[in-house]
């Protein structure tokens, strides 16, 4: 086994879970993240992370109740085998996570505290202030950094992924390493594996604002899909209820914020303009919880977010702005204080105080349901997979394996608020056990002629020199810039593909985009510099995420039916008939087109139902003339 | 060099302790007593039991302080091993641990940021102080003082007082030379009351963020006492006439049973 | 589209511009020298959202077209650590460096500069290897057996928590380091155990010795920061603390540390196990 290596690709939950395991399998892996993998965006998660756990198990909570929750909070689209697998996982993930230190917040007497989510009735959300997700990333770092410090973890800091290096077609495909770049030299090389996990998250600045890092351009999934690696339900993107529109990103307000007691609400009266704690109870509209009234604020996002966004879109935010208030200003300072790691957000950068003034939030894309298409292999009775199956969460492509955000397979339609961290880890984990018995019973791939790996380098290096030095007369018109080209693709993106599509919107956006590839297709850098050149990782980003907004507009396109964050004014009703399917694009790199198919969603344990929270009709209606919001 | 190095590594935990240790005791606690001895130069003069002048009172009381000390069997021993040794050693170790350090009080203009400054300032002025005070008062380099008065243990008032003006009468060298004693007086207590809070840090006796502070009014407080005492000695010395203050400890030294031999002869 | 764009309830100035200058350099090594932009900021602008003008539009204040600057940055709401540059002179998060604040009227300047304590690797972005490296020296981890099942970790008082979690909202952002007096520039990684290790780290080695498994290695940690480079080298000139974009209570957990290290050394000069 000495000479197996693997390779993780992406420094986030997921990723750095899949190190810890697949080292403690006794393989080294080479880890590669384009930023130092304790800046991940993993730790941008704030809330906490889902399990059944004694205190609400006795309560009448399970963790097949957790598991129907998500199938339900999915809108059913979800393959139910490893959604059953990750919840009843679940409790362990925390107790490891306790285990390594993680600071989870305490009860009195010592146990770990819980706070309620959306998509719940019951407690069942382990958490750290409202930071949730930088405390658990941290954990995994610092078991990393002491693999590191074992001499079992190479890290490759500052290297970008450029591309897998496939060898064999078909079936036969498999993944032999990869190529990769480093940001400060900006050599590109290959590294050779038996196995190569992609854990490179979502894909948030293809709507250019989000509540995404700067990384998550998704371009890693991109480079896959470009590579015959398909890519599943990328229609279905996350839009966040409560977040802060800003000038360079959408800041999170926490649904722990909502899970604490906050309260979303807008002036009954359209145009009240009174200071926000001048108008009496009597006069605010809180409209989640006059819908919903089982759920309140605590509906799923998707619900959550379309509400927020019909408000606006009715003249009734805040100031007739996109805006509503998210009002903490009731609750005791105890609880607040929970809230500290957001609070202090939403102070340092709008200059309000929350604790004495309502947040005014608006709703921002935030997760990506979709990404690089898996495999799953159940067990007999669809109750769960095959614990260390090779084939858990591999890709089509032999060898290569997508956990975490980057892949399709835990949240279907929708996702439910703190599940993200728990579906990260659970693959690092379940499924990195996976990828070490893959590299057991697979040959080495010591086989694999050089003259692969050197073509593949070859091929990366001549794109490159192909976007520095740009078509003949490319670069002469400024606005061929790849920022500028990338901020009208988010714009674009944000406008007709989130909360509201419609067919003739996602037409004109592909419009949009094909105008945007054609300028991109006249780029030339102003930097040509091989030295840590960003603007050249960034132009090339660029151009994967106009391959992914394509896909995403065409599978949006495609899919004729409304069901979780996917809602097409012109289909607005699910159809489970001719939908309950997982949609998958395959690139055909020759003819450069999307080729679109569609798989049937294992419902083996759960049958689908009706998805409506137990809503009533507001009787509270504005009359105002409706108008078009966009997200910002 | 490399042993030195070696030295240096091996022992450094233990190295930085005596650092801490040895500029509180025994050198700050010497600092304490040597400027309130010197400042009975002051305070005697407000006892009334001794004398019939102010000038009378202090000068004695100074004298009897002196006497008490030059008592002390073996004082030399004691000098070199509990004084000079240590402050050579705090001094030295101080010098290369202060080179490791790159103030910044221009982008970071913080209270505390100015005191690890001045600590570092005040302790290379201190070291160059220590060094003429004890040349000039303890080992007679006269060359360095202005008029080239030598103190004498028994005329302690006069002779210094001398040093600071320069001879009986005001000189402008005499002048710099009370200048220059009074700002480093006020440095050597600057340090050792900073470093005083310091250390108690240093060595974990304060950790929370209120301890620190509370016990930096301490320390301030301390500072400011000592502060006083620093200037009293100074000014005291300055101002009193050497002259008179001579005829004082002669009385002194006759009423002890006479010491008048060793009167300095009078400067022409 | 974008009509009604969510406005805060602040009063803030409308559109204005301001001049940005930028600290550049080509690379390890390179000279240094600085360029200005006039930027058009909308009110709530910080300092990214002004780099990222930029980089759109590379052209000096002096007309001339130039390479679109180089800085780090990661998460934009202060919680990555990636952003830190010194700012005005001062070492802070530009993600949280608003404009209105630092240049309040028309035509302001704001001057960019990268962190002096780490090699530049161009313009605004250096190579901060050494923080994490000196995370290595304390060892800044629980030395659990391993990732599978084995019931949950030790109960803690609340109390005890709130002290943890504080501690481990670091986000290695390098602020303390570039502020501290005794932290400085030591290119030479093979100088990097006995060189000062910095706030950051003596405050994560306080994190771990408090946690009931991570104080296995508590023996280890404190003869990291008992040797050359420990927690001694601290000055006391307390930056670190005022820096601090997180308020880590950095100054108590040196204070901690030199207490632990005070008993760890008379135990070890008494021959005493730990």
């Amino acid at each position: 086994m000495a000479d197996k290596r693997v390779i993780v690709v992406g420094g986030g939950l997921a990723g750095l879970a899949a190190t810890v395991r697949i080292t403690e399998s006794g393989l080294p892996v080479d880890l590669f993240s384009v930023v130092p993998v304790k800046r991940s965006h993993s730790v941008c998660a704030q809330g906490g992370i889902n399990a059944c756990n004694e205190v609400a198990r006795q309560q009448g909570y399970s963790e097949y109740e957790h598991f129907d929750e998500t199938i339900y909070g999915g809108d059913f689209l979800a393959d139910q085998p490893p959604v059953f697998e990750m919840t009843h996982f679940a409790p362990k993930i925390i107790d490891l996570l306790d285990r390594m230190g993680v600071p989870f917040n305490r009860t009195p007497e010592g146990f770990r505290d819980l706070r309620l989510f959306g998509g719940s009735l019951y407690k069942r959300t382990h958490f750290a202030g409202a930071t949730t997700g930088q405390q658990l990333l941290y954990a995994l770092d610092e078991q990393v950094r002491r693999r590191e410090d074992e001499g079992r973890v190479t890290k490759y800091e500052h290297w970008e992924f450029l591309r897998p290096i496939i060898e064999g077609q078909g079936d036969q495909a498999r993944c032999v390493g990869i190529v990769a770049q480093d940001l400060r030299t900006m050599q590109i090389r290959a590294f050779r594996a038996e196995a190569v996990v992609m854990a490179t998250g979502g894909c948030g600045l293809v709507f250019g604002k989000s509540t995404n890092s700067i990384v998550c351009t998704g371009a890693a999934a991109a480079r896959c899909y470009r590579h015959g690696v398909w890519y599943a339900n990328g229609e279905f993107i996350q839009v966040h209820p409560t977040a802060i529109p800003g000038a360079d990103k959408c800041r999170l307000m926490s649904e722990s914020a909502r899970g604490e007691g906050g309260r979303v609400w807008v002036p009954r009266r359209q145009s009240d303009t009174r200071h926000p704690n001048d108008i009496p109870a009597g006069e605010r509209w809180y409209f989640l919880e006059e819908k919903y009234p089982k759920y309140g604020n605590l509906v799923p996002r998707d619900i959550a977010t379309r509400e927020i966004f019909k408000v606006c879109m009715d003249g009734m935010g805040v100031g007739g702005g996109n805006q509503v208030y998210l009002d903490l200003t009731h609750l005791p300072a105890s609880t607040l204080h929970k809230l500290d790691g957001i609070l202090e957000i939403y102070s340092k950068f709008v200059g309000d105080d929350p604790h004495k003034v309502p947040m005014k939030i608006f709703p921002a894309v935030h997760y990506s349901m979709g990404g690089l298409w898996t495999r799953h292999v159940p067990k007999a009775d669809h109750r769960g997979l095959e614990p260390g199956n090779p084939g858990q969460m591999m890709t089509n492509i032999g060898g290569l394996y997508a956990f975490g955000e980057v892949n399709f397979a835990y949240h279907g339609a929708n996702r439910l608020g703190a599940n993200a961290l728990l579906s990260c880890i659970f693959d690092g984990l379940f499924c990195g056990q996976s990828v070490a018995n893959f590299v057991r019973d697979n040959a080495p791939t010591g086989a694999t002629p050089q003259a692969l790996l050197d073509a593949a380098v070859a091929d990366e290096s001549a794109r490159q020199d192909r976007l520095i030095r740009g078509p003949e007369g490319g670069g002469s018109d400024p606005n061929d810039n790849a920022y500028l080209i990338a901020r009208e693709m988010g714009e674009e993106m944000t406008a007709a593909s989130t909360v509201v599509k419609t067919a003739a919107r996602l037409q004109q956006a592909l419009t949009k985009i094909a105008a945007l590839k054609a300028r991109y297709a006249r780029l030339r850098l102003d930097d040509t510099a091989m030295w840590t050149n960003q603007s050249l990782a960034f132009a090339r980003a660029t151009g994967d995420m106009l391959l992914l907004a394509e896909s995403i507009l065409l599978t949006g396109l495609a899919r004729k039916e409304s069901r979780g964050s996917h809602y097409r004014e012109d289909f607005p009703d699910r159809n489970d008939a001719d939908f309950l399917r997982t949609s998958v694009s395959k690139f055909d790199a020759a003819g450069g087109t999307h080729q679109l198919s569609y798989q049937e969603v294992d419902t083996a344990l759960v049958k689908p139902r009706v998805r409506n929270y137990g809503k009533v009709e507001s009787t509270a209606k504005s009359a105002a003339p409706a108008r078009q919001p966009a997200l910002t | 060099m490399t042993t030195n190095e070696s030295f240096m590594q091996r022992n450094y935990f233990l190295l930085r302790r005596l650092h801490s240790l040895t500029g509180v005791m025994p050198i700050g606690v010497f600092l304490l007593f040597h400027l309130t001895t010197n400042a009975s130069i002051v305070w005697g003069m407000l006892d009334s039991r001794e004398g019939a002048t102010a000038l009378e009172r202090g000068v004695r009381t100074f004298q009897a302080e002196v006497d008490f000390i030059h008592s002390t069997p073996f004082l030399l021993l004691v000098e070199v091993f509990g004084l000079w040794l240590p402050i050579a050693f705090h001094s030295l170790l101080g010098v290369y641990y202060a080179r490791t350090g790159r103030p910044n009080t221009g982008a970071y203009p913080y209270q505390a940021n100015w005191r690890y400054t001045l600590q570092r300032t005040s302790g290379y002025i201190g070291i160059l102080f220590i060094f003429y005070h004890v040349a000039t008062l303890r080992w007679g380099w006269t060359w360095m003082v202005p008029g080239g008065v030598e103190w004498k243990h028994n005329f302690a008032a006069s002779t210094m007082a001398q040093i600071l003006r320069g001879g009986d009468e005001w000189t402008a060298a005499g002048a710099a030379v009370s200048a220059a004693y009074f700002v480093c007086v006020s440095m050597l207590v600057f340090h050792f009351a900073n470093g005083l809070w310091t250390s108690a840090i240093t060595w974990g006796l304060t950790i929370s963020a209120r301890a620190q502070k509370q016990w930096g009014y301490v320390c301030a407080g301390v500072g400011a006492a000592l502060m006083l005492a620093g200037w009293a000695s100074v000014l005291g010395f300055a101002t009193i006439d050497p002259v008179k203050a001579r005829e004082i400890e002669l009385r002194h030294a006759a009423g002890k049973g006479g010491a008048a031999e060793v009167l300095p002869a009078p400067k022409p | 589209m974008n009509n009604g764009t969510p406005t805060a309830s602040k009063p803030r100035s409308a559109a204005r511009s301001i001049t940005v200058r930028i600290k550049r350099c080509d690379g390890p090594g390179k000279p240094a020298r600085f360029e200005s932009f006039k930027v058009p900021v909308e009110p709530g602008a910080n300092i990214i959202s002004v780099l990222q003008w930029i980089a759109a539009h590379p052209t000096t204040d002096g007309g001339q077209r130039t390479t679109p600057p180089v800085w780090d940055s990661g998460c934009l709401e202060e919680v990555c650590g990636a952003c830190t540059m010194v700012i005005n002179g001062k070492v802070r998060q530009s993600c949280s460096a608003l404009i209105d604040d630092l240049a309040p009227a028309e035509g302001d300047t704001i001057t960019l500069e990268p962190m002096t304590k780490f090699p530049v690797m161009r313009d605004l972005m250096v190579d901060r290897s050494r923080l994490f490296h000196n995370l290595r020296r304390v060892k800044a981890w629980v030395p659990i057996d391993g990732t599978y099942n084995q019931g949950s970790g030790p109960r803690e008082s609340p109390e005890k928590q709130e002290v943890r979690y504080t501690l481990s909202t670091c986000m290695s952002c390098g602020c303390c380091l570039e502020a501290c007096p005794q932290f400085t520039p030591e290119p030479d990684p093979a100088a990097w155990n006995t060189s000062f290790i910095g706030a950051h780290a003596i405050s994560q080695a306080r994190l771990f010795n408090l946690h009931d498994t991570g104080k296995e290695l508590a023996t280890q940690r404190l003869d990291a920061l008992s040797g050359p480079g420990g927690v001694s080298d601290c000055g006391n000139a307390q930056n670190c603390v005022k820096v601090c974009p997180k308020k880590i209570p950095l100054t108590e957990s040196i204070a901690a540390m030199g207490r632990a290290v005070t008993l760890h050394g008379v135990k070890r000069f008494f021959g005493v196990k730990d």
